[in-house]
């Protein structure tokens, strides 16, 4: 038997951290998100759960509930994505499981997902490079959530702050590509 | 003629404090900042910019803005070679090169006018007629010659170095155009909080204000602009795009718009784009694009120094440029009649006014008093003279004597044309104004608005208060509140106007577009040869088909026709406009998603191993996956993949199968959802199973195979094939929803989650053992052949193991979460090192499964059933599924359908190729006996010869006959041999082990 724990690898092998002009990007590295879907007629009792143990009411529409810890976006009709940090462990993914027994499909995508983390007040900016979506503080607030596509790439994106701060989400063998777009556009950022 | 002879002493926007040079045809000219190429050239006196298209005459300016049809020039060298470019929006900047074109060998002495000597054999429809015979030497000679002599500038054959951005931008209210309209409705509703874009296709805004140097407010009309753009700044949800063209507009409120972010620069500063692609979505859209001015058809009237009157005073006042010194101002309307004031007052003498209205109005009659030249009433200007430099304009008196001015400018204006061509690309038809004499916008596009010029709306005062009014409306409508603010003052000057379409008895061509060459000679010869629809008109003369559309040409043209076939202009009818309004850089379009970019890439888990380990990638959709992984001495990629099939074959490889679709199917209803997805049983597989399966298209033909596994009562986890994922994914999505909406099943997809690997040969159980923790049994009694179970490998990474097989050696396909999948490959490798265990890509996995006679997406292509590739009697008969109806079609059961059989080639040393046809031998190679086709070779190293699978007529009956593979298209013409699919191990026991 081979002794060794395997070592993670990032989606992100390039890059960690850009700093730019009012502009962050990081890579959010230890992110763990399980996907629900309630089976039929089970919806009242999947939100019941969750409310009992993680005092959150899952959200009817496409925005997110929860703190630092754990949170729930909104991710279709009775479909939810809980998004918490991750401590080496799949706890949220086996609690879900085992708490929503027989009421939803709970499936682990922490791997299935690269998360990006973009900050500052040129967040904007260059999201609206590739982003087909109105993010203007009146119309998307911190907290939403939209299910879109960014750069040709599906994304799941949600505003954390109104720094403002996002949180985008992409299909891990696309993460190359989509940092790739995402640094050449926020590449003019460095020179102002 | 270095001196800026032509400048005059104040005026203009320009900053007179610097002086930068720029080059045209290799002659260096001063030019100051805020010049464009075209006031730049006339400031240095230079009239003469290009050539036409066709009969190559000399060419000058004839307007001032993106309407030019004829000051085209080719700007810079090298890669940003650009052609075609109009030198009236061309902005100056120190170094600039521009070239003009089409001529040969120079600009003042061109080989190519001659054609104008050939114009009989130029006219309309020339290239219809003229070339028709004999046909063969159309593409030899013909085409190659009209292409030399007619073709404008030349593009660059390098790749293109600059880097263009896409964007999205949303706002309440688009305000397209900058002038006086445009600027009160941007500035009505900023005030009110609304969000805006302002965009405009000059530099500078202010519009025609600023051309005519109105007054506003009782300030020049420049300081007026400057303290309104101030005040938009001051807004933070309000974006002025100057140097930007909406040039399209597109369903739900969206507008295409191109930002030229560097083109006023020698190139682009380190991480600027040289354009903008802006997608613009707008809730309410003011259009003030301005209008264009009409040119008068007349003899000669292609002229250099015949010039749009709006131009003339354009650069005057807004470049300090006097176009000419001795003018004629040719009118038959009263706004036009102005720019004899403003020519005076720049220095230049004007010969005459010549009003083609009888009577002329009181307001010329006063332009004429004020600047003490003679008005001419009901006159016209039939000729101009002379060649490359206006020498006179031959005028016909009311009376109908004519006489010869003397001149080098005629500033000439048959009247506006407001620019709606946004209107119209949704289908609105341009409606006529017997009022104005011209079209104005028809039904609008949902949201769009028009003020000022483009509503036919010709004053400057019409323009402001309909520019604020309109953004009024468009702001209420976005839910704001109006902001009261005073209406700025500024007179209300006439438009009245009588309309002169062409001017008969010229001795010269007269040219309605300039741009493509057509005169009214062209547009009478296709009224008399039956083409007197407009959209037969444009087609036949080419006429408003060049590059500005016909933005100067269409109005007159139609009118034109209209006369002759003693039709009204309605009845006649206007051609609509398509995007774009001007043309766009194909680079702009694409944005950042060119070359590797155009499409994203994915990359497998193991993609940074496979890279460091001399893979040679090849791209299946949009992975990139390992082909085969070459070792050193070895010669080509025959010998790596044989290499790695025999590994496999006799010990172990391992090889990245995560770009298989995998999906999760959860619920109380997985099961028999699944069954009616899946052509074979699924309810009955056992927990812990796998089986292989196929799903049918609703027309019976196969869709994908692949495996199922159940993990639980209500949870099954499939595979598709990499290349149907996303299409499979969407027909269970569909099917879930739409046609069995009360099973309740959940579909997920989990591909991205999990890094797959199959670990395939002989010793692929003993490589595991070594991987996998002690606690899990894989023995073959607890971990049979179809056998699926969850565990833990490398001391507690979670894990699913599969016995499943592709190559039809014992093999296993094992997954870990995708972050751990390229340190899995190293460990995997690694406990393989004492089996000599090698990583094998896509190339030996077709060997492989070719070998075994296992169907792939050369067999299941769209045309081929179940029993077309021997999968007949999989096809369940106790229960429904998908494709099962119209499975039974005639003409899928005829048994003269090609079949799946195996082929060898009798001469063993002969390659085979895939898509060679099947013929029997002795017959004709025709049609008729065509008897199928090979779909899939491989050079098998397990037997040591080429071997095919492929669909022949009643193949399966035909085992042991001797057919021809015929390949015309490459040459080949194989005897092959019929045999059964499967190569190796017939009866399937290597699989158990």
């Amino acid at each position: 038997m081979v002794e060794n724990i395997l070592q993670a690898r990032s989606a992100f092998p390039e890059f960690s951290l850009s700093r730019y002009h009012q502009l962050t990007i990081a890579v959010r590295e230890h992110i763990t998100m399980v996907s629900l879907a309630a089976w039929d007629g089970q919806s009242e009792k999947v939100q019941s759960v969750i409310q009992s143990i993680y005092g959150h009411s899952l959200p009817q529409r496409p925005v997110r509930v929860g703190g630092m810890e754990v949170s729930f976006l909104w991710f279709g009709p009775d479909r939810w994505m809980a998004v918490g940090e991750r401590d080496g462990g799949r706890d949220l993914e086996e609690n879900l499981k085992r708490h929503l027994h027989g009421l939803a499909a709970v499936v682990d995508h922490s791997d299935g997902r690269a998360v990006l983390r973009l900050s500052g007040a040129r967040a904007r900016d260059v999201l609206a490079k590739g982003l087909p979506l109105d993010l203007h503080p009146r119309v998307f607030k911190a907290n939403d959530v939209a299910i879109t596509h960014a750069s040709h790439i599906g994304v799941l994106l949600w505003q954390v702050d109104d720094a403002p701060t996002y949180d985008i989400a992409v299909p891990r063998s696309y993460a190359h590509s989509f940092s790739d777009w995402l640094l050449d556009a926020a590449e003019v950022f460095s020179a102002i | 003629m270095g001196n800026s002879s032509y400048r005059s002493k104040t005026g203009g926007l320009i900053d007179r404090s610097q002086t930068i040079h720029f080059w045209f045809d290799g002659v260096r000219y001063p030019a100051h900042p805020g010049d464009t190429l075209a006031s730049a050239l006339l400031a240095n006196g230079v009239r003469l910019a290009g050539r036409s298209f066709k009969y190559h005459r000399p060419r000058g300016i004839l307007a001032a803005g993106s309407e030019e049809p004829n000051a085209l020039v080719e700007l810079r060298t090298g890669a940003r070679r650009e052609p075609n470019t109009k030198a009236t929006v061309v902005e100056v900047f120190d170094g600039l090169e521009a070239f003009s074109q089409n001529r040969w060998p120079s600009l003042k002495f061109d080989v190519m006018s001659i054609n104008s000597l050939l114009a009989p054999i130029f006219t309309a429809g020339f290239y219809y007629k003229t070339f028709m015979w004999p046909a063969a030497l159309w593409e030899k000679l013909y085409e190659p010659a009209i292409r030399r002599a007619a073709g404008l500038g030349r593009a660059s054959d390098d790749p293109d170095p600059d880097r263009y951005e896409k964007l999205t931008a949303f706002c309440d209210v688009l305000v397209i155009g900058g002038g006086p309209a445009g600027l009160m409705a941007a500035v009505t509703a900023a005030r009110s909080g609304a969000r805006v874009i302002l965009a405009d296709e000059n530099f500078n805004l202010g519009g025609r204000a600023i051309d005519d140097a109105s007054v506003i407010d009782d300030q020049p009309a420049a300081q007026w602009v400057c303290a309104i753009e101030a005040e938009l700044d001051q807004h933070s949800d309000v974006r002025v795009m100057r140097r930007t063209s909406v040039f399209g507009t597109f369903d739900g409120g969206t507008y295409g718009a191109l930002e030229r972010v560097s083109d006023h620069l020698p190139s682009p500063p380190s991480g600027i784009p040289r354009q903008r692609m802006w997608r613009i979505v707008a809730k309410q859209t003011v259009l003030a694009s301005g209008a264009t001015e009409r040119p008068i058809v007349f003899g000669n009237n292609d002229r250099t120094g015949v010039m749009l009157a709006g131009a003339v005073r354009t650069y005057i006042n807004r470049y300090g440029v006097l176009p000419g010194r001795r003018a004629v101002v040719f009118v038959n309307n009263d706004y036009a009649a102005s720019t004899a004031r403003d020519l005076v007052r720049a220095g230049a003498a004007v010969v005459a006014i010549v009003d083609s209205r009888p009577g002329s109005t009181d307001a010329v009659r006063a332009v004429a008093r004020d600047v003490g030249c003679p008005l001419l009433d009901g006159a016209v200007v039939i000729d101009a003279l002379g060649s490359q430099r206006l020498k006179g304009a031959v005028v016909r008196n009311a009376a109908g004597s004519t006489e010869t001015l003397s001149c080098d400018l005629i500033a000439m204006s048959g009247g506006w044309n407001p620019n709606i061509q946004l209107t119209t690309h949704l289908g609105g038809k341009p409606q006529w104004s017997e009022q104005l004499s011209t079209f104005t916008s028809g039904v609008l596009p949902p949201g769009m608005s028009v003020a000022g010029a483009a509503s036919g709306e010709f004053s400057l005062k019409g323009a402001i208060v309909g520019g604020a009014k309109v953004g009024q409306v468009a702001l209420t409508q976005c839910g704001y509140q109006p902001v009261d603010c005073a209406i700025p003052s500024a007179i209300s000057e006439s438009a009245a106007m009588s309309p002169l379409w062409r001017v008969d008895g010229g001795r010269g061509k007269a040219f309605v577009d300039q741009q493509n060459d057509v005169t009214t000679l062209d547009i009478e010869l296709a009224e008399r040869e039956g083409f007197r629809a407009v959209e037969h008109l444009k087609r036949y003369t080419t006429l408003g088909m060049a590059t500005d559309q016909g933005r100067t040409s269409n109005v007159n043209a139609l009118a034109i026709m209209a006369e002759l076939t003693q039709k009204s202009i309605p009845q006649t009818g206007m051609t609509m406009a398509r995007p774009p309004y001007t043309p766009v850089a194909i680079g702009a379009f694409a944005g950042h998603h060119r070359d590797k970019h155009f499409k994203p890439t994915r990359l497998p888990p193991s993609y940074a191993w496979a890279k460091s380990h001399g893979a040679v990638f090849v791209e299946t959709g949009l992975w990139l996956r390992p082909s085969y992984f070459p070792r050193p001495g070895e010669r080509d990629w025959l010998e790596s993949v044989t290499r790695e099939v025999k590994t496999v074959r006799n010990s172990v490889g391992i090889c990245d199968v995560s770009t298989l679709g995998k999906i999760d199917v959860q619920g109380p209803d997985a099961a028999a959802f699944l069954d009616k997805i899946y052509m074979n049983a699924m309810a009955s597989l056992a927990i812990g199973r796998c089986r292989y399966g196929c799903m049918l298209r609703e027309d019976g033909i196969l869709l994908d195979d692949g495996t199922v596994a159940r993990l639980g009562q209500h949870h099954y986890f499939v595979t598709t094939t990499t290349a149907n994922a996303g299409k499979v994914f969407q027909h269970l999505e569909f099917c879930r929803q739409w046609i069995w909406p009360h099973f309740d099943v959940q579909i997920i997809s989990a591909t991205e989650q999990w890094a797959q690997y199959a670990v395939a040969g002989p010793h692929s159980r003993a490589l595991l053992r070594k991987i996998v923790d002690q606690p899990f049994d894989i023995s073959d009694q607890e971990f049979p052949y179809m056998q699926v179970g969850e565990m833990t490998v490398c001391g507690g990474v979670q894990a699913r193991l599969f016995r499943l097989s592709f190559s039809g050696e014992r093999a296993y396909e094992i997954s870990v979460p995708a972050r751990y999948g390229e340190a899995f490959m190293a460990a995997l490798l690694e406990a393989g090192e004492e089996f000599d265990a090698c990583p094998y890509g896509t190339e030996a996995l077709g060997v492989m499964r070719i070998e075994k006679g296992h169907i792939s997406g050369a067999e299941i292509n769209g045309t081929t059933t179940p029993t077309d590739v021997g999968l007949g009697a999989m096809m369940s008969r106790k229960k429904d599924f998908i494709g099962n109806v119209l499975g039974q079609r005639a003409g899928l059961l005829d048994p003269d359908r090609p079949t799946l059989v195996g082929f060898q080639p009798v001469d063993r040393g002969q390659r085979l190729r895939a898509g060679a046809h099947f013929l029997a031998r002795g017959v004709k190679e025709i049609a008729e006996n065509d008897d199928g086709y090979m779909t899939s070779v491989a050079y098998s190293p397990t037997l040591g010869h080429w071997i095919g699978l492929g669909l022949l007529k009643r193949g399966p009956q035909r085992i042991g006959e001797i057919v021809r593979a015929f390949d015309p298209l490459r040459g080949y013409d194989t005897l092959v041999e019929v045999v059964s699919p499967v190569f190796i191990d017939a009866k399937g026991e290597r699989v158990r082990g």
